[in-house]
């Protein structure tokens, strides 16, 4: 009887004791000195209310962290929480490698209440086989931000003279670019060249095109508006009126140093955050402005560039306690919206937090807030990324190359099609 | 039971030298060994990086599909401009340099350190630097412009097929040029004294010397250079993935290493990227084995 007691003992001993341990979550997510601080700070906190967790943040380069959280998860040793695009997300998700959301550790009673805290639209990227999985870190579209003096030292007046259609942006360009031969000095405007799926392919919808079909079985529908885009980005190039081209350094760094270099960029509202950051002088200098992102004139569809987001996950893989704690800590980090919005710039598109006046107050938050509401998300395939180097692969042949539109066209449309038809 | 004696005491000299090498050994067998054989059998299944289930036996469908790529051929093409356009200089412009340092009296370790300074640099510094040199506004339109009297030319560096896989060779050759010169140097300087001495008492100017002395004793060196120039070249990566990275065309320069790596990383698809893996194996083994055949026959040695 009292060996039985003693064994109950340490039993009720070995269970309590393993609750009591302390559970370590590592956090893998990418650069960005602002939201640094702000999430060391929840991580101090959060470990002060549950003393048995142990935050592990880590972080590096974002044009690395695709590259790493996959190498990570290839072997097994994903993260408990990581921070990736929505583009990347997906494969995620479709091979079961993270988890549906937690709604009980996130606070609300059911998916449901979850889902109806956010704006409309916010989880489609996230959501397969009638689950949700994530929790969004931020949502962004893109408009253009504009230098006030540099576009009047073109002799235009930046707030009647900013383009609204494609057509316009071409014209303007060419009136703001200064050049010293054939070697531009001072862009006009640049687009960001790697990211065509989010800025590119709402130029080809607003004309009536997408990558696919109605029908899911043609690749690169509507080739007259594929052809009316390549068309504007062969005039762009090298080959045509020479505005810009990919192999210029990036314009949304260049445009924050304000050294006339670049007049205007296409960025988030994060763009707001960084160039405080960046350039102070030229933030409080009430020099720029952000004006919705152009359509073509005969669009059919009026389109702003495609919304896409980051959203943290969840690592399947780890174990049961640990995720309930990852969940609990990003509950802890989305219950500060209004910070990451304030000091980081990041809007999660929570209806409270775009209702409120800390955002209407932000510059030119208006103007994002128009053209997300007519955007589309970010194409979301599991060969997405292949398809948008195919579609970089033709604008660089007709900007960079000389291609003809229309071969380079052909040639994207056999691409396209054999990756839809490539059952691997 | 001498010889016994000799076969133990070199029996024991065997077990101490396998004791030695058995840490590289295991380090080779776990870094290299293991994943050269899981290439291998992961090349004939289909496999996506995230996915948890095993991998499918599918034969020769890699490489089935990979011949019929023309994504696959533009990269042995792109590897072969590159390679081709780089190995040759490479191991002509090392001897004439390596030659050059020799016959210097002073500065010979100045040149030395001059030459091979730039291979001690990480390959994304050397990209990152030469990025700048070939930006629209950097050095290399400026250096150009001034050599040609032609202003505001844009030589489009980054942006043309040509001048692209030119800028890629550019980049490589300087870093390792120097590494090669090195070897070089310590090939020279293996032959002995005593055989240019004679030639020069026998009549042979400097040219001659040259050619009929140093050149034919320096064979295996130029093997060696040349299997590693080539082997390199073959293997190239971070000078072309960092070209793409920063937004130049990524078609010329599609090289077989950056395709191997786009297929697995960017496309998950690993079982593909094994078959590119082994078949750029075997072309690598295939070319050194050619290299290797033709030195023998003509063989060189001191009397």
């Amino acid at each position: 009887m009292k060996q039985c007691f003693l064994f109950l003992i340490i039993v009720v001993l070995l269970v309590t004791s393993s609750f009591a341990a302390n559970v370590e979550i590592v956090y893998w997510t990418h650069t960005d000195t602002a939201r640094t601080e702000l999430e060391n700070r929840y991580i101090e906190e959060f470990e002060a209310m549950y003393p048995n967790v142990t935050i592990k943040r880590v972080y590096n380069e974002a044009s690395k962290m695709g590259d790493l959280i996959l190498t990570a998860f290839s072997g097994n040793v994903g993260p408990d929480i990581f921070n990736l695009q929505t583009e990347q997300l997906f494969s995620y998700i479709v091979n079961g490698r993270v988890s549906p959301v937690d709604p009980k550790a996130l606070g609300v009673k059911n998916v449901e209440e979850y889902v109806a805290q956010y704006s409309k639209g916010t989880f489609q990227p996230v959501t397969y086989d009638g689950e949700i999985y994530g929790v969004p870190l931020e949502l962004t579209n893109w408009c253009i931000f504009i230098n006030k003096r540099l576009f009047r030292e073109g002799g235009l007046n930046p707030e009647t003279d900013y383009p609204k259609t494609w057509e316009e942006m071409m014209e303007v360009s060419e009136k703001l670019t200064q050049r010293n031969g054939e070697i531009i000095t001072r862009r006009a405007f640049d687009f960001r060249y790697p990211y065509y799926l989010v800025s590119m392919l709402p130029m080809v919808q607003q004309l009536g095109g997408d990558i696919i079909s109605p029908d899911g079985k043609e690749a690169i529908y509507n080739e007259e508006a594929w052809l009316k885009v390549l068309t504007y980005f062969r005039d762009w190039g090298i080959h045509g009126k020479n505005l810009g081209n990919p192999t210029y350094t990036n314009a949304r760094k260049t445009w924050n140093k304000d050294n006339g270099d670049m007049i205007m960029c296409l960025s988030g509202l994060y763009q707001e955050g960084r160039l405080k950051t960046d350039n102070p002088e030229f933030y409080d200098s009430g020099e720029w402005m952000v004006v919705p992102f152009p359509v073509f004139e005969d669009a059919v569809n009026d389109l702003g560039a495609a919304s896409y987001g980051h959203f943290w996950m969840v690592n399947a893989q780890s174990s049961k306690t640990k995720q309930e704690w990852a969940w609990k800590f990003l509950d802890y980090m989305r219950g500060h919206a209004e910070e990451f919005l304030e000091y980081v710039y990041l809007v999660q598109p929570i209806k409270t937090l775009v209702e409120s006046d800390l955002f209407k107050n932000m510059p030119y938050s208006n103007v994002f807030l128009e053209d997300l509401e007519k955007s589309n998300s970010v194409y979301i395939n599991e060969n997405g990324k292949m398809i948008e180097e195919k579609i970089g692969i033709a604008v660089q042949a007709v900007m960079l190359s000389g291609t003809d539109p229309a071969d380079a066209l052909e040639q994207l449309k056999k691409d396209v099609q054999e990756i839809l038809d490539d059952s691997y | 039971m001498a010889r016994h004696r000799k076969f133990g005491m070199e029996h024991n000299k065997a077990k101490w030298g396998i004791i030695f090498i058995l840490p590289s050994l295991i380090f080779f067998a776990v870094f290299s060994f293991y994943p050269i054989i899981n290439a291998f059998y992961l090349s004939f299944h289909r496999k996506d990086l995230l996915s948890l289930r095993a991998p499918k036996f599918i034969g020769f469908d890699n490489y089935t599909y990979l011949f019929g790529s023309s994504n696959f051929w533009n990269s042995v093409l792109s590897t072969t401009f590159f390679t081709l356009g780089t190995f040759i200089p490479l191991l002509v412009f090392s001897l004439i340099l390596a030659a050059f340092i020799m016959s210097r009296k002073r500065f010979q370790k100045f040149f030395q350190m001059a030459f091979y300074s730039p291979a001690v640099l990480s390959s994304v510094v050397a990209a990152v630097i030469w990025l700048l040199v070939f930006d629209p506004r950097g050095l290399g339109n400026q250096m150009l412009n001034t050599l040609f009297n032609s202003p505001g030319v844009d030589h489009k560096w980054l942006a043309t097929d040509t001048m692209l896989r030119l800028s890629t060779i550019i980049v490589y050759f300087w870093k390792y040029i120097g590494y090669f010169t090195i070897i070089f140097i310590a090939g020279i300087s293996s032959i002995p004294k005593q055989l240019h001495e004679a030639a020069y008492i026998d009549g042979a100017n400097i040219w001659q010397g040259f050619w009929r002395v140093t050149f034919p004793l320096l064979k295996p060196t130029v093997l060696l250079v040349s299997v590693m120039s080539m082997i390199q070249c073959l293997k190239t990566f971070s000078t072309q993935y960092l070209f793409t990275v920063s937004g130049t065309p990524s078609k010329p320069i599609n090289v077989i290493t950056l395709n191997i790596y786009n297929t697995a990383i960017r496309d998950h698809r690993i079982g593909r990227a094994s078959a590119m893996s082994v078949l750029l194996f075997i072309i690598m083994l295939f070319f050194t084995g050619m290299q290797i055949k033709g030195s023998k026959s003509d063989d060189v040695t001191y009397m």
